[in-house]
C-alpha cells in the first residue's frame, strides 16, 4: 500500500517536472533573441539560431521516418531542395513569378510531399537496406537535375534574389521575425506529431518498427502506413525547405549534397532516434557545436585566462579548435559508430527504443531455462 | 559518328566495367555472408587508391628506370597497398560490425555510414582537398589500334588482370576449404558453425579478400583517369553496389554481369545520339521478350503472344494462368488490371496482377523512352548526366526487379 503511494507520487512529481522542463524549454526558445537586444551576445547567434530551428524542424520530419517507422531514408536532403526550389522559383524574379507566402508554403509542402508519394509508392515494398539506397539514388537524382535543369533552376549558379514573405501584411525580413516564424511552425509540427504518434497511425508506425510481420498479421496496411509516414516527413522537409529559401534568399544545388542528409540522419541518431526532445537536442548541439567550440576557445576562456592561453596548447589541438568545422563530419562519423555499438538508443532515449534494444529475447531465456530443466532432470536421472 | 566511336565506347566501357566489377565483388560477397550493405567499401576503394599513388610517388618512380625495375615498383605499389587496405577492412569489421551483429538491422548499416564518413573525412584531413596524381611513369604508355579506336595498354592490362582476378576468386570459393566455409556460413551462419566452421574467421576472410580487390580497383582507378579525389569512392561505391544488384546481389557472376551492363550503358548513354540509343532499348525488348517466352510452355506461347491469358480455364490451375500472364510481354498492363479487378478472392493472382501491371508499366515507359528517342534522334544526353544514369538504373532495378539480372544467391532460413 505505502509503496503504490510513493511510486504515484513520484509518478506525478515527474509528470510535473517534465511539463516544467518544457515549459523552460519553451520560455528560454521565446526569449533567446533577446538576448541580443540586451547586448549579450552577437547577431551571428540569432541567424545561428534561425539555421538551428530549420534543422530542427528536419530533423523532427526525418524522425518521423526513422524513429517512429524504422526505415532509413538517406535522401531526406532532396525534398527539402525540392521545397526550397519551389520557393525560389516561385518568388523570385527568375521566372518572373510572385506567389503570395501562404501559398508558397502550402505549394513547397506539396511538391514534397507529392515527390515523397511517387518515390514511396513502388519503393515501400523494397527491404529496409534496400530502401536507403534507393533514397540515395533519388537524392542524387535531384541535385544532378537541379544542376543541370538550366531553363528552370539556372544550373549551379543557382537563383539569387528570392523575395522576402508577407504574413498578413507583416513583411518578414530580419533575423528576429525569422526566428519567431519558424518556432511557431515548429509548435505547430509538434502539436501535429504528438497527435499523430498517438493516434491509430502512430501506432501503427511503431508496430511496423518492431516487427513487420507482427504488424501485418494484426490487420495494419503495411504499405499504406509506410507511405503515410513517407509522406508526412517529406511535407516538414518541404516546409523547412520553404523558410530556408526565404531566409537565404538565394539556393544553389551545392547546398543539397549527399552529406547534408547525412548531418540530418546523424542529428536524429545521435540525439535518440524516436524521442522529440532527443532529435531536438541533437539538431541543436550538432548545429551549435563548432561555433560554441570556437566561440569558447577563441574568445570567452582567454578573456578569463589570458591572451596566450591558447598559444600553449600543441599546434595540432590549436588547429582543431580553431577550425572544428572541418573535423565536424570526422566526430559525427565516429559518433555514430560509437553510438551503435555503447548506446544505440541516443542520448536522449524514448523508452520504446530502449526496451527494444536493451531487450533480452523471450524465446532466448525460454530455451536456456528449458536446457536447465533438462540437465536437473538428467542428474536426477543419474541419481536414482 | 562512325564504327570507330562505337568501338573506343565499347572498350572503355568494358575498362570501366571490369574496375566496378572488382568492387562489386567485395560488396556482393559481404552481403552474401553478412546480409549487409557495407557502406565503407568505397571509401576503403579511396584508400587503396590513395596509398598505392603514395606509395609510388614515395620511392621516386622515374621516366628514366629501367622497365623490369619499374614493373617490380608498380607490384611492389600494389601489394603494399592491398595489405594496408586488408588490414583496415578487416579492423572495420572488428570494431564497427561485429559488435552489432546481432542487433536489428537498422544498427549495422547506420553503423556502416559512419565508418564511411569517418574514413572519407580523415582521408580529406590527411590528404588534402586536392586530387593526388599518379606518377606519369608509372602508367604503361601506347596503345593497339582496334577498329579505327585506340586501346591503351593499360585498358588491356586492367581487362586481363581483373579476369584472372575473378577466375581465381571464383575457384577459391568454389574448389578451396575456405571457399567452401564461405559458402556454408552464407547459407546458414549458425549451422556453419555448428558444423566446426569458424564463422568469425571466415567473414574477416571475406572482408580481406574484398579489401583487397578494391585496393587493386582503387590502384588501376588512379592509373586509368590519373588523379583520384577524396571522395570519389563514394560513386564509385555506388556505382558498385548497383551493378552488384543488377546482376541479383550476393550473386558474383551477377556481379561481373552487372558491371559490365554498368559500364556499358554508361559510356553508350552519353556517347551516342539518341536515335541509335533508342535500338538499343528496341533490342532489350526483343531479348527480353525472347527470355520470357523460353520459359513458357509451348502450348502457352500462342496465348501469350496474343494477349489470351484470360481464356485459359480454370482447370488449368491458377498459378499457371497467372504466370502465362506475367509472360504477357506488351500486354501485361491491360490484363493485370483485368485479374485485379475481375478475381478479388484469390490473392495469388492478385499479386501476380500486380506483377503484371509492373511489367506492363515498365514497358509503357520504355516504350515511350524510345519514342521520345527516335523523334530527338540527333541530340546526345550531356555528359553531366552520366552519373545520373548509374542512379536511374539503380532505381529501376531496385523498383522493377529487386532480384537483378540472375537473381540473388541467398538461400533464405526454412
Amino acid at each position: 500500500m505505502k509503496k503504490t503511494f510513493k511510486k504515484e507520487k513520484l509518478l506525478k512529481w515527474s509528470r510535473i517536472n517534465r511539463q516544467v522542463l518544457i515549459g523552460a524549454v519553451l520560455f528560454l526558445a521565446f526569449i533567446f533573441p533577446l538576448f541580443n537586444l540586451l547586448g549579450w551576445m552577437g547577431m551571428v547567434w540569432v541567424r545561428l539560431g534561425v539555421k538551428v530551428a530549420v534543422f530542427v524542424l528536419l530533423a523532427l520530419g526525418l524522425n518521423i521516418i526513422i524513429g517512429e517507422t524504422g526505415l532509413l531514408n538517406l535522401g531526406y536532403i532532396a525534398f527539402f531542395a525540392i521545397g526550397a526550389y519551389t520557393t525560389a522559383i516561385f518568388a523570385s524574379p527568375r521566372l518572373g513569378f510572385h506567389l503570395p507566402f501562404w501559398l508558397l508554403f502550402l505549394l513547397s509542402g506539396f511538391f514534397a510531399v507529392a515527390f515523397g508519394f511517387l518515390l514511396g509508392l513502388p519503393t515501400l515494398r523494397l527491404r529496409g537496406d534496400y530502401l536507403a539506397i534507393v533514397t540515395l539514388a533519388f537524392g542524387e537524382i535531384v541535385r544532378i537535375t537541379l544542376n543541370n535543369w538550366e531553363s528552370v533552376t539556372n544550373g549551379p549558379g543557382g537563383i539569387p534574389g528570392i523575395y522576402d514573405p508577407v504574413i498578413f501584411g507583416l513583411r518578414i525580413d530580419n533575423n528576429f521575425e525569422y526566428y519567431y516564424l519558424t518556432l511557431g511552425l515548429i509548435i505547430l509540427c509538434l502539436i501535429l506529431i504528438r497527435n499523430l504518434k498517438n493516434s491509430r497511425f502512430g501506432r501503427a508506425w511503431n508496430a511496423l518498427r518492431e516487427d513487420e510481420i507482427a504488424a501485418e498479421c494484426a490487420g495494419i496496411h503495411v504499405s499504406m502506413a509506410k507511405l503515410l509516414s513517407f509522406m508526412v516527413s517529406s511535407l516538414f522537409a518541404g516546409f523547412a525547405g520553404c523558410i530556408f529559401a526565404s531566409l537565404q534568399k538565394f539556393v544553389n544545388p551545392q547546398y543539397f549534397v549527399f552529406m547534408q542528409s547525412v548531418l540530418v540522419v546523424c542529428m536524429v541518431v545521435l540525439g535518440g532516434m524516436g524521442s522529440i526532445p532527443g532529435v531536438i537536442a541533437g539538431a541543436i548541439a550538432l548545429d551549435t557545436l563548432p561555433e560554441i567550440i570556437r566561440h569558447t576557445f577563441a574568445f570567452w576562456l582567454p578573456s578569463f585566462l589570458g591572451e596566450d592561453f591558447l598559444t600553449s596548447f600543441p599546434p595540432l589541438l590549436q588547429n582543431f579548435l580553431f577550425d572544428f568545422d572541418r573535423y565536424r563530419m570526422l566526430i559525427f562519423g565516429l559518433a555514430i559508430v560509437l553510438m551503435m555499438i555503447f548506446r544505440p538508443e541516443g542520448l536522449i532515449p524514448s523508452r520504446a527504443w530502449q526496451r527494444e534494444l536493451h531487450e533480452i529475447d523471450p524465446r532466448l531465456l525460454e530455451e536456456t531455462q528449458m536446457i536447465r530443466f533438462d540437465l536437473e532432470e538428467e542428474e536426477k536421472d543419474l541419481e536414482v | 559518328m562512325g564504327f570507330e566511336t562505337f568501338v573506343g565506347l565499347t572498350l572503355s566501357g568494358l575498362t570501366v566495367g571490369m574496375i566496378y566489377a572488382l568492387v562489386a565483388l567485395g560488396y556482393t560477397m559481404v552481403y552474401g555472408v553478412l546480409k549487409l550493405i557495407n557502406f565503407a567499401h568505397g571509401e576503403i576503394f579511396t584508400v587503396g587508391g590513395y596509398l598505392g599513388a603514395t606509395f609510388l610517388i614515395w620511392i621516386g618512380i622515374e621516366d628514366g628506370i629501367p622497365l623490369p625495375l619499374k614493373i617490380l615498383y608498380v607490384i611492389l605499389a600494389f601489394l603494399f597497398s592491398m595489405i594496408l587496405t586488408a588490414t583496415l577492412g578487416w579492423s572495420v569489421e572488428r570494431f564497427a560490425y561485429r559488435p552489432l551483429r546481432k542487433m536489428t538491422r537498422i544498427a549495422p548499416l547506420l553503423s556502416a555510414i559512419g565508418v564511411s564518413i569517418f574514413l572519407q573525412n580523415l582521408i580529406l584531413l590527411v590528404f588534402g582537398v586536392d586530387p593526388i596524381i599518379m606518377p606519369v611513369a608509372a602508367i604503361p604508355e601506347g596503345y593497339i589500334p582496334v577498329f579505327g579506336a585506340n586501346f591503351r595498354y593499360l585498358a588491356v592490362i586492367i581487362i586481363v588482370f581483373s579476369l584472372i582476378l575473378m577466375g581465381g576468386l571464383t575457384l577459391f570459393i568454389k574448389k578451396t576449404r575456405l571457399g567452401k566455409a564461405m559458402r556454408a556460413t552464407s547459407q546458414d551462419r549458425e549451422a556453419a558453425e555448428m558444423m566446426g566452421i569458424n564463422t568469425n574467421m571466415t567473414i574477416s576472410l571475406t572482408f580481406i579478400i574484398g579489401s583487397a580487390l578494391a585496393a587493386i580497383a582503387g590502384i588501376l582507378v588512379a592509373m586509368y583517369y590519373g588523379t583520384l579525389k577524396f571522395d570519389t569512392g563514394f560513386l564509385y561505391g555506388i556505382k558498385a553496389f548497383t551493378a552488384a544488384v543488377l546482376g541479383g546481389i550476393g550473386n558474383i557472376p551477377g556481379a561481373v554481369i552487372g558491371a559490365l551492363v554498368l559500364g556499358l550503358a554508361e559510356n553508350y548513354g552519353v556517347g551516342l545520339k539518341l536515335g541509335i540509343l533508342a535500338y538499343f532499348f528496341i533490342l532489350g525488348l526483343i531479348v527480353g521478350l525472347a527470355y520470357q517466352f523460353y520459359f513458357l510452355p509451348r502450348e502457352a506461347r500462342k496465348k501469350a503472344l496474343f494477349n489470351l491469358a484470360d481464356r485459359f480455364s480454370y482447370d488449368e490451375g491458377s498459378l499457371s494462368k497467372v504466370k502465362i500472364l506475367n509472360y504477357c510481354y506488351y500486354g501485361g498492363w491491360i490484363s493485370g488490371f483485368y485479374f485485379l479487378f475481375k478475381e478479388r478472392r484469390d490473392s495469388l493472382v492478385r499479386i501476380h496482377a500486380r506483377q503484371a501491371i509492373r511489367v506492363g508499366f515498365a514497358n509503357t515507359f520504355l516504350f515511350l523512352v524510345t519514342l521520345i528517342f527516335f523523334l530527338n534522334s540527333n541530340y546526345k544526353i550531356s555528359s553531366e548526366w552520366q552519373n545520373g544514369i548509374t542512379f536511374l538504373v539503380l532505381m529501376l532495378v531496385l523498383i522493377f526487379k529487386p532480384a537483378g539480372i540472375l537473381g540473388e544467391h541467398i538461400p533464405e532460413k526454412v
